[in-house]
């Protein structure tokens, strides 16, 4: 992770200080979860528990990349959930008709880039707010989902489709190096690709953006389109963990992905935030959720508390901001 | 020679407005075209289609012998065509080198080319001598620093044909001999220039070619060499000049404001000024000066952390616009767009805006007072616009401007802080704001106006305050200073003639 944050980008821009001391800070505060763990719960720092949590985060940690290129952007997407649902049902279904597995795979796929494209459609062609068109689609996605299973879980899927759920290297889940390689390579990405950077002046200056030759829908719909995939990615990954289409799975993902992406440094207004720290909010919330379990603190009190951390956290955000600003 | 871009008979509406008739319009390779007109004349407007911001509803064109179907600009940039706009368009939050490079970043193989990009970026800005910080965030930059970055965007596509839409209203006079440097080199090479300026100095002092326009319509394309400010203005306004304002004396009062060593690190330093009741003071910078900011502070926005304010007799020391406002404070800011106006809003709701209590009546608003006052307005400064409902946005630059004006006049202050008050308005609207000012003025009003228009401010203003990093470096008196003297004391070439600080006026 460290090659993410030392890599030579423009370094004094105030946007990336400010989005680097999150980076920082975020660390600091895992670290500080970490060692107080240790302390409080003899279970805390064991291969087991990383494996859990590892494992638990990752459609969190998939889909937050998507929601990070779009909150730069100015947009978001509440299907997200939906989305992950309704592919894993999908591939699912689609094993147990007797497709291959890779066939059903980019089948499911191709279900959460149409989706990603039909927000993008939505929001572009015919100017709907993102929040009225992706609420839209995510009641849509997730009624497909329970019509096409009728409310009941898909199981019975083939041994094979289960192998990457459960596999590890190196003495971890797969999915954590999977979901490791993901982050750092949209990172990269989106730091220092001419693509991406696009996305950071729409998301500042729609106007001067459409106005500096930027074709500002097309890069709209294809930042729906990589989360809409993205989603449908974690779909198969949890379809092929639990060895079962779940079409009621992900729901109120949209907003813990949302919540992750603000901690880690991103906005609503737009223009900011990088895919590193839009991640490290998810480890963060996924580490505290865990510490809270452990902890033996009830579920509805957990609600309550990641809810505070959210506005907590980014009211201090705006604190110092005010200050620097 | 085969003229770079034309215009032929083309015509745009906007929905009742007709902003374009028929226009004819040709830009030779090597020119300067200053095109000129009255606020809503359709100068930006011409500007938009030739930059594919706008499609004609009828004619065309062209540009080199093809006639073009811009559908975005994206189309316009691949034909060679760059543009600085009225209104800046930068991304704030971004560097000044990304914004620079902005849908063309310098990259290789699909990545940005980091180094390379802040070299050139560098390079572009070197002409104009300027210490601009290009990792910096535009927003970290002044107002006439950003304007300078915009230039810069536009050189940095290597266009043959430049639109310049008033690029100089927010620049001080030096940075305006610096952008005129670069524009002579790049007539030089064969590029061909559009000018939009309401400073007709300026374009005598650059343009080959003058086109005036009146109401949408071309009336008429000069050789500068062959015509005169005089013919020109008429020209624009379709009657013959007016003479200059007249300065009427006004009794001056007691102090109204006053700073007694003010300060506030790095920003400013030791300033101590008065205000009077029927005063127009002028606060005068070059870039850097910070002369804006001082204005800022005096309406709340930068409260200074030593030293005392007092208004009216009384100590004065607001933590925020808000404050200042309630104190009797009215500030009109430099940035229409971003801080002065809400572009969606009808005429009716930005006058409203900053008068809300006036036009209340037992909790109500009172819009038809409201709709009064604003047609009042439109006619006292005559804004250019289909009547109080009309939404902001929609007005041309210069009318922004002037229901910007009307806005905080509306709040009938005790001090009027403005910066660059007449920024993109036509020479005779600036008269009329000018006595518009000098009527409040006499109406016992203090009111102070920071600008970097040197020759509006030695029309305008009683007693002049030079600046300089951020400190007061002198006191003039216009009535004996032109605009050089201004100008060299500014830069600090001239010794400041000693500051006067029980500042009598007369
Ligand atoms: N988007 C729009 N919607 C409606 N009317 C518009 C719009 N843009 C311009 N107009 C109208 O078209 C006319 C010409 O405007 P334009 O902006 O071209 O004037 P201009 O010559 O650039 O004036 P200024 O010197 O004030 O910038 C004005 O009457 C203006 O109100
Ligand atoms: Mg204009």
């Amino acid at each position: 992770m460290t090659i993410a944050i030392s890599s030579g980008q423009d370094r004094s821009s105030l946007l990336e200080k400010i989005a680097r001391t999150r980076e920082l800070t975020l660390l600091a505060l895992i670290a500080l979860i970490i060692v107080a763990m240790t302390f409080a719960s003899p279970h805390f720092l064991s291969v087991a528990n990383f494996r859990a949590i590892s494992i638990g985060m990752t459609p969190n940690a998939i889909i937050v990349i998507g929601m990070a290129i779009l909150l730069a952007s100015g947009g978001f997407d509440l299907s997200v959930g939906s989305v992950m649902a309704l592919s894993s049902t999908v591939v699912a279904l689609l094993l147990l008709a007797g497709w291959s597995i890779p066939m059903a795979v980019a089948a499911a796929l191709l279900v959460g880039a149409c989706t990603g494209l039909v927000n993008g459609g939505l929001v572009t062609g015919f100017g709907i707010n993102p929040l009225v068109a992706t609420l839209g689609t995510m009641s849509i996605a997730r009624g497909i989902a329970l019509v096409m299973t009728e409310g009941f879980s898909v199981s019975s899927l083939p041994a094979e489709f289960g192998a990457v759920g459960k596999a590890s290297l190196a003495g971890l889940p797969v999915l954590f190096w999977l979901t490791i390689t993901m982050v750092i390579a949209f990172d990269l990405a989106v730091r220092h690709s001419a693509f991406f950077r696009q996305v950071y002046f729409i998301g500042a200056n729609e106007r001067a953006a459409a106005l500096s030759g930027i074709a500002v829908s097309r890069v709209r719909i294809v930042a729906y389109v990589i989360t809409g995939i993205l989603a449908a990615l974690a779909g198969v990954l949890l379809a092929s963990r639990l060895m079962s289409g779940t079409p009621t799975a992900g729901s109120g993902l949209e907003l813990q992905v949302l919540a992750a992406a603000v901690i880690g440094g991103a906005s609503l207004k737009g223009g900011e935030g990088t895919i590193l720290g839009a991640f490290l909010g998810v480890v963060f919330v996924a580490l505290i959720n865990n510490a809270m379990t452990m902890l033996a603190v009830s579920v509805y009190w957990q609600m309550i508390i990641i809810g505070a951390v959210l506005v907590i956290a980014v009211a201090l955000d705006m604190m110092m901001r005010r200050r620097a600003g | 020679m085969t003229p770079l871009l034309e215009l032929t008979a083309a015509s745009k509406s906007f929905g009742p407005t007709r902003a374009l008739t028929e226009l004819n319009f040709q830009l030779l390779p090597g020119e300067v075209h200053a095109l000129v007109g009255e606020n809503g004349a359709g100068k930006s407007t011409a500007l938009g289609l030739m930059y594919g911001v706008i499609a004609p509803d009828t004619g065309s064109v062209t540009v080199g012998s093809q006639a073009q179907q811009f559908r975005s600009t994206a189309d316009a940039r691949a034909a060679g065509v760059a543009c600085v706009f009225q209104e800046l368009s930068l991304a704030g939050g971004l560097t000044v080198a990304e914004n620079i490079f902005a849908g063309h970043p310098r990259q290789r193989l699909g990545l940005v080319d980091w180094p390379r990009q802040r070299t050139d970026a560098a390079a572009l800005l070197d002409e104009f001598e300027l210490d601009i910080d290009v990792r910096k965030t535009v927003d970290s930059l002044a107002v006439s620093a950003r304007q300078v970055v915009e230039i810069a965007k536009a050189l940095s596509l290597d266009a043959r044909i430049l639109l310049l839409d008033e690029p100089t209203s927010a620049l001080a006079p030096d940075e305006v001999d610096a952008l005129f440097a670069i524009i002579e080199k790049l007539k030089a090479r064969g590029i061909g220039i559009l000018y939009v300026s309401h400073h007709l100095s300026e374009i005598f002092r650059i343009s080959d070619r003058i086109t005036v326009m009146r109401d949408g319509r071309k009336i008429a394309t000069h050789h500068t060499a062959e015509t005169t400010e005089k013919e020109i203005v008429s020209q624009m306004v379709g009657r013959l000049a007016t003479a200059e304002r007249v300065r009427n004396k006004r009794p001056i009062g007691e102090p109204m404001f006053r700073a007694q060593e003010m300060g506030l690190p790095g920003i400013y330093d030791d300033l101590t000024f008065d205000v009077r009741a029927g005063e127009i003071v002028g606060l005068a910078g070059l870039l850097g000066s910070r002369s804006k900011l001082i204005a800022r502070a005096v309406a709340g926005l930068l409260p200074p952390s030593v030293g005392s304010m007092e208004l009216g007799g009384a100590t004065f020391a607001p933590r925020s616009l808000r404050d200042a406002i309630e104190a009797g404070i009215a500030f009109v800011p430099e940035e229409r767009k971003t801080e002065g106006l809400f572009l969606g809003e009808s005429n009716l709701g930005n006058l409203a805006a900053a008068n809300l209590k006036r036009f209340r009546h037992f909790g109500l608003f009172q819009r038809k007072a409201a709709a009064e006052a604003t047609q009042d307005a439109i006619g006292q400064l005559e804004i250019k616009t289909s009547g109080p409902e009309q939404p902001t946005g929609a007005l041309s630059g210069g009318n922004q401007q002037k229901v910007l004006l009307a806005k905080w006049l509306e709040t009938q202050p005790r001090l009027l802080v403005l910066n660059e008050p007449t920024k993109g308005v036509d020479i005779g609207a600036k008269l009329k704001i000018h006595e518009e000012l000098e009527r409040c003025a006499s109406g016992g009003m203090a009111i102070l106006v920071a600008s970097s228009d040197f020759h509006e401010l030695l029309a305008l203003c009683d007693r002049i305050l030079v600046v300089r990093d951020g400190r007061i470096v002198g006191e003039t008196d216009p009535a004996n200073f032109n605009e050089d003297d201004l100008l060299s004391v500014a830069s600090g070439v001239q010794p400041a003639p000693a500051p006067d600080l029980e500042g009598s006026p007369s």
